[in-house]
């Protein structure tokens, strides 16, 4: 099945590059340990061969297309990294016109590690009911029946512990942290020109790599994703020392979900609830 | 003959040790393996790979504060950070201790910076040898070796019954005063890595291709963490600022990479490597041009930590073949 989605995303990359539709496609080629995926870039049709696709593809090459404003581009996304395009579409960050978009029905992703042979699945496939990309101009794979709702039994098992626990946890997380930013930087939500942790005036974080400072970065990082994280959970899998930055963002996806009865990036035309003032809307705030 | 101590005898050294002085060695923290403080050799992991982070950070710690500053009688008053507590690294790979003595070229060159400096100074190393090199080590490539003794104050390397001691210098001399070694005819084997990168000519060969869209290609796929650059042991680019809490003052520095947008930035706005393969190039420059240039040695020691930790797999010995190749073909071409 793999072999023949690898073959498919050659031929249509192939056909991009030779009519001049686009000027690149973003795909995924074996890294440098002849196993696991890593980003390609190819702009000629004579290296499309480069190209692969198995269940080591792990990265969301969306966020690529944030450099490539204004270039006719080829993507290639499994069902998480869609609703990240639509994302993007949404708050107007990169334009439709400019993008083909190779879906591919996702067989579920495996723990990522250089030379690490694994067929455990990464988290992220537990809770993902989009195995189907929702946007694609070109579809690789028949598409799947998505599971039921997603009970969000790792937040749930995380609320059992008592305040206490939960913050000596997080402050343990924090130690760990040495804030290289590689979850924001993987992050296709993250684009802001100046990130708040970054500004000198005001100065939001402190400058130290220390716990307090820590907290701080991760915690507003979360609450910037709140109702736009789709959910791909890059930033954990890129966290050098294993923080489980999932435990954050999906307790705001529960919380968004349960008040708005909204999914981030589900269509490229949604209003995302918390940059959205309705009329009518219940404040819950002094009524 | 060699000299041997016995895993027990290893053990209540180390105890006696860390009644006395702080312990840092690898043990497991989560799922990670790291260099902490230990109070008991249990607690110690002596068979790993190597730490998920280089033990630099003890010479060179991510945030340290350099002095700080209080207004008195109308002036202000200075205190500059004294590092008193003397520490015992255990455990440290061949790779990383030779990272650490690299890093005195910059730091001890003067003016001398005085915080490494002290750290050194309090610092007595352990070395310990690898048995088995991990698939993403090369430090034989980078003028090392898995049972490399020469910047570690004793080393061990792992024999049938204990571990083989080699003295290095007075502070492992003293520090084993008193220990009872046994006399042994056992050869400590010798481990080999047997990666083997091309890294010979690398400064001539990265001359030549400098200005080669290698390097704007290779950025396409980074996304400029600094991942890369806080689990070197070679990396020592910092930031400083001052941070005021309560009337006192402290000037921080911490850890910073040439990864990161804004790092050359300057006043006015203007910023000299503002895109991205420039940032990369960067990187790749200061390990196998300038530091050589500088101080001698390549800036890299092929512990093989960014290979793993890369999350798009940006692999240093790749680009040094590659950087080989197209010096070569840019080299013919000019000829």
């Amino acid at each position: 099945m793999v072999a023949d989605f690898t073959q498919q995303i050659r031929d249509k990359a192939k056909e991009l590059l030779e009519k001049g539709t686009v000027e690149c496609v973003i795909g995924y080629e074996t890294g440098s340990d002849g196993f696991s995926a890593r980003p390609a870039f190819i702009y000629e049709s004579a290296e499309v061969e480069r190209l692969i696709f198995d269940n080591t593809c792990s990265h969301n090459l969306v966020k690529y297309l944030l450099n490539k404003k204004g270039k006719p581009t080829a993507v290639i996304v499994k069902g998480c990294d869609s609703r990240a395009l639509n994302l993007l579409l949404s708050e107007k960050q990169i334009d439709r016109d400019n993008i083909f978009i190779i879906g591919v029905v996702c067989p579920g992703v495996v723990e990522w590690g250089w030379n690490n042979h694994s067929d455990q699945l990464q988290i992220r496939c537990n809770w993902c009911r989009q195995h189907n990309p929702v946007i694609y101009d070109f579809l690789v794979g028949e598409p799947v029946t998505e599971g039921p709702p997603d009970d969000f039994a790792d937040i749930a098992a995380m609320e059992t512990k008592s305040t206490e626990e939960r913050e000596a946890f997080w402050r343990e997380q924090a130690e760990h942290c040495v804030r290289c930013y590689a979850c924001r930087q993987a992050c296709p939500g993250c684009y802001c020109i100046d990130c708040f942790v970054e500004q000198l005036d005001p100065e939001w974080v402190g400058i130290r790599i220390a716990p307090e400072e820590n907290l701080m970065w991760n915690t507003i990082r979360a609450f910037h994703l709140a109702g736009r994280c789709i959910s791909c959970n890059e930033c954990e899998r890129v966290c050098p020392v294993n923080i489980p930055l999932s435990l954050l963002n999906r307790r705001m996806e529960r919380e968004v979900l349960g008040l708005f009865d909204y999914r981030a990036g589900m269509s490229e035309d949604a209003v995302a609830p918390l940059i959205t003032f309705m009329k009518d809307e219940k404040l819950g705030i002094g009524e | 003959m060699t000299k041997i101590i016995g895993k027990n005898e290893l053990e209540s050294w180390l105890s006696g040790i860390m009644k006395e002085r702080t312990v840092f060695a690898p043990t497991r923290v989560d799922d990670l393996i790291l260099f902490r403080p230990v109070r008991s050799a249990n607690e110690i992991v002596f068979d790993y790979e190597n730490t998920n982070l280089s033990p630099k950070e003890l010479f060179f710690p991510r945030t340290e504060t350099l002095f700080t500053a209080v207004p008195k009688d109308g002036d202000i008053e200075l205190t500059p950070t004294i590092v008193d507590q003397e520490v015992i690294l255990f455990g440290i790979r061949p790779c990383d201790a030779r990272g650490i003595a690299i890093l005195d070229g910059p730091f001890l060159d003067e003016p001398a910076d005085s915080l490494w400096a002290q750290h050194r100074e309090k610092t007595t190393m352990i070395g310990l040898s690898c048995t088995k090199p991990a698939p993403q080590c090369f430090c034989t490539s980078m003028g090392s070796a898995p049972n490399d003794a020469s910047n570690v104050d004793i080393m061990l390397t792992q024999v049938e019954d204990g571990y083989a001691v080699e003295t290095i210098t007075e502070k492992g001399e003293k520090l084993l005063q008193g220990v009872e070694l046994r006399e042994s005819d056992v050869q400590p084997p010798v481990p080999t890595c047997d990666v083997n990168i091309p890294a010979e000519g690398i400064v001539e060969a990265i001359t030549k291709m400098f200005d080669d869209p290698y390097w704007s290609r290779l950025a396409d796929r980074c996304i400029h963490c600094n991942v890369c650059a806080y689990v070197c042991p070679t990396c020592y680019c910092f930031d400083i600022r001052d941070r005021t809490d309560k009337g006192k003052t402290e000037r921080i520095r911490t850890w910073e990479s040439c990864q990161s947008k804004g790092f050359t930035r300057i006043a006015g706005g203007y910023d000299p490597r503002a895109d991205k393969g420039t940032r990369l190039r960067q990187r790749f420059c200061h390990k196998l041009l300038y530091f050589p240039q500088q101080f001698g040695a390549l800036g890299c020691v092929g512990c093989g930590r960014c290979v793993i930790a890369c999350p798009v797999n940006i692999d240093i010995r790749e680009i040094i073949s590659d950087v080989q190749k197209i010096g070569a073909e840019v080299g013919q071409g000019s000829n």
